[in-house]
């Protein structure tokens, strides 16, 4: 995602308010999320400041990636995913795929290096689903892509905001405007 | 399609503030220029009506100007249907009336004319959006700026007030940050208003940089003939993901294209400032650089204009995926026909073909399957004549070729 978050709710007339008000709200909501699914085995999610999230596995050799609730909300409505190719490889900040809405093709980039091992198909069908459940993992959720993950994948990581620094920088980003 | 053919004509009048920055031997013509952090702002006009190459020297301003300018670029193209980047030619466009072409501007031949066609160039932009007709009177406008201060509204209101500046009344950015005009229609008997629009916008957004380009519709004498090139034949027939297109009525502004860029320009330094050497001209010289040309080539292919395509239905007969009503079938098909296939990234899947009438077989439906079987694989474009490509898949003969010439209608191939 680029910086879309910021003016893209010209989109939706009553977005300013809406997105600042907005904002704690998916948090609480994926704290919920995390209570119930996660415990302590996994590490906590990660936001880049182009608006992606990525989890990591206990492990660190798997991920996944997706876009933050908050860029969904500013993005409008999507109207179509073009997803990353399968077997890619790529390094952070790469292109991956694109999020078209309000007649915006708007990159998805990667958050950290990785190989894109599988991708949602379910965005390229039903592409609101990125609207209604952007950070959900699961089957029927709105994340892009699952990827194996190498050192300097786990080394790119360190640059990245948990989910208290992210909710500070989106914060940042409203009153900015 | 002759991309090039354009490549060498420039505008008789060129921008009153124009100086040429650079050598057109210079193996890097603008590159440095346009990536130098002490161009803080800059302006480029294309003196190329080449849509391919236009687009292409717009994609790279965006990705090789440095990342704290703001950049404004101006350009025109020869008649073009361009499409969204997540668009279906086969359902936005009328292809054989793309390539049948819109008479030639001569001016001894009567307006309306069905002579020898000027070709409408098929475009797939990397912009987001609908399909839009371009042609020498609606002039391009795109601002390339940092995406940390985009603003899907701040550049078409910059055209609005040029649009003012030259006496365009009743112009405005709408909800869907199109720009309008307003028209009293009190003339016409009824009293209230007519909006039309003049300007479509499109973004294309990248971690650092932002690009926001519209499409202004100044004095094109094409406005009539624009409709059924954007109505497909096909269009009872497709489902496609994707991105469809929203029909709006148009108009010109009455403007010439020399002026409106030059106001345009005024007004984008009014908001950014002075740019030191006013505007850039580019055009075929870009070509020289090697991103350009590569960008040209990609734009042009059919892997990009065609492949790029999401993934769509094509069935004569409604569908759990696509429940419309057909159109009944022209009267010399087969009464039971039935096709249909899926495409995805340019090839034909799960095809499904029955009904067709062969010249000796017994066993219609394993011919069907054969049929079936044989052109899952295939590349829709690539297929120029449907009787050709079903004769091919098949054991043997058809009884006709109507239903061969018929997919070719809907698909715009062949002669028609």
């Amino acid at each position: 995602m680029a910086s879309i978050a910021r003016c893209l709710r010209a989109a939706r007339p009553a977005l300013p308010t809406l997105a600042r008000s907005s904002v704690p709200q998916p948090i609480s909501r994926l704290s919920t999320i995390r209570a119930f699914s996660a415990s302590t085995i996994r590490p906590v999610r990660k936001y880049t400041k182009d608006h992606e999230w990525v989890d990591l596995s206990a492990d660190n050799k798997t991920g996944v990636i997706g876009i933050s609730e908050y860029a969904a909300e500013a993005l409008g409505d999507v109207v179509y995913v073009e997803l990353p190719e399968k077997g890619k490889a790529v390094k952070a900040g790469d292109a991956i795929g694109a999020v078209e809405s309000v007649k915006s093709a708007a990159d998805i980039n990667a958050p950290i290096s990785c190989k894109i091992t599988d991708v949602n198909f379910l965005l390229e069908e039903k592409p609101a689903t990125i609207n209604q459940v952007p950070e959900d993992d699961s089957h029927g959720g709105g994340w892009i892509a699952k990827v194996t993950v190498d050192e300097q994948g786990v080394k790119d990581l360190e640059a990245l905001m948990d989910v208290e620094e992210y909710k500070t920088f989106t914060a940042g980003e409203d009153a900015e405007h | 399609m002759s991309p090039f053919r354009h490549a060498s004509i420039t505008l008789t009048k060129p921008l009153t503030r124009t100086k040429p920055l650079f050598s057109p031997h210079l193996s890097r013509p603008f590159t440095s220029y346009t990536s130098s952090p002490s161009n803080p702002l800059q302006i480029y006009h294309s003196t190329s009506l080449n849509p391919y190459l236009n687009l292409s020297i717009e994609h790279h301003l965006l990705t090789k100007s440095h990342p704290d300018s703001t950049l404004l670029f101006l350009y025109r193209n020869a008649p073009s249907v361009v499409i969204g980047r997540n668009q279906n030619p086969w359902l936005e466009t009328n292809l054989s009336a793309l390539r049948a072409g819109l008479p030639s501007p001569s001016p001894s031949s009567d307006a309306g004319g069905g002579g020898a066609g000027e070709e409408v160039n098929l475009v797939r932009r990397r912009s987001g959006g609908g399909a839009v007709f371009h042609d020498a009177g609606n002039a391009n406008w795109s601002v390339i700026c940092p995406s940390a201060v985009f603003d899907r509204d701040r550049h078409a209101a910059m055209v609005v007030r040029a649009l003012e500046k030259l006496g365009v009344r009743g112009a405005r950015v709408n909800e869907r940050h199109d720009i309008v005009q307003d028209v009293s229609s009190s003339s016409e008997g009824r009293e209230g208003n007519n909006t039309f629009k003049v300007s479509g916008s499109a973004y294309k957004l990248t971690r650092l940089r932002s690009l926001h380009h519209g499409t202004c519709l100044l004095c094109s004498p094409n406005l009539g003939r624009i409709s059924p090139l954007l109505r497909s034949p096909a269009e009872a027939y497709i489902k496609s993901r994707g991105v469809e297109s929203v029909r709006s009525p148009v108009r010109n502004v009455g403007v010439g294209y020399e002026e409106f860029v030059d106001v345009v320009a005024e007004e984008f330094e009014e908001m950014y400032g002075e740019v030191p050497g006013g505007s850039v001209a580019v055009g075929s010289n870009a070509l020289e650089i090697e991103a350009v040309r590569k960008g040209v080539d990609e734009l042009q292919s059919p892997e990009w204009i065609y492949g790029q395509t999401p993934q769509f239905t094509f069935s004569t007969v409604p569908s759990d995926a696509d429940p419309r009503p057909r159109p009944a079938l022209p009267s010399y098909l087969p009464e039971n026909l039935e096709l249909s296939f899926t495409v995805r990234h340019g090839q034909i899947q799960d095809a499904k073909v029955s009904g067709l009438r062969y010249r000796e077989s017994p066993d219609g439906l394993s011919q069907d399957q054969a049929i079936s079987k044989a052109i899952v694989g295939r590349t829709l474009h690539e297929i120029r004549d449907w009787h050709a490509a079903l004769e091919e898949a098949s054991l043997v003969s058809l009884e006709s070729d109507h239903v061969g010439k018929w997919l070719d209608g809907l698909f715009g191939v062949g002669r028609n």
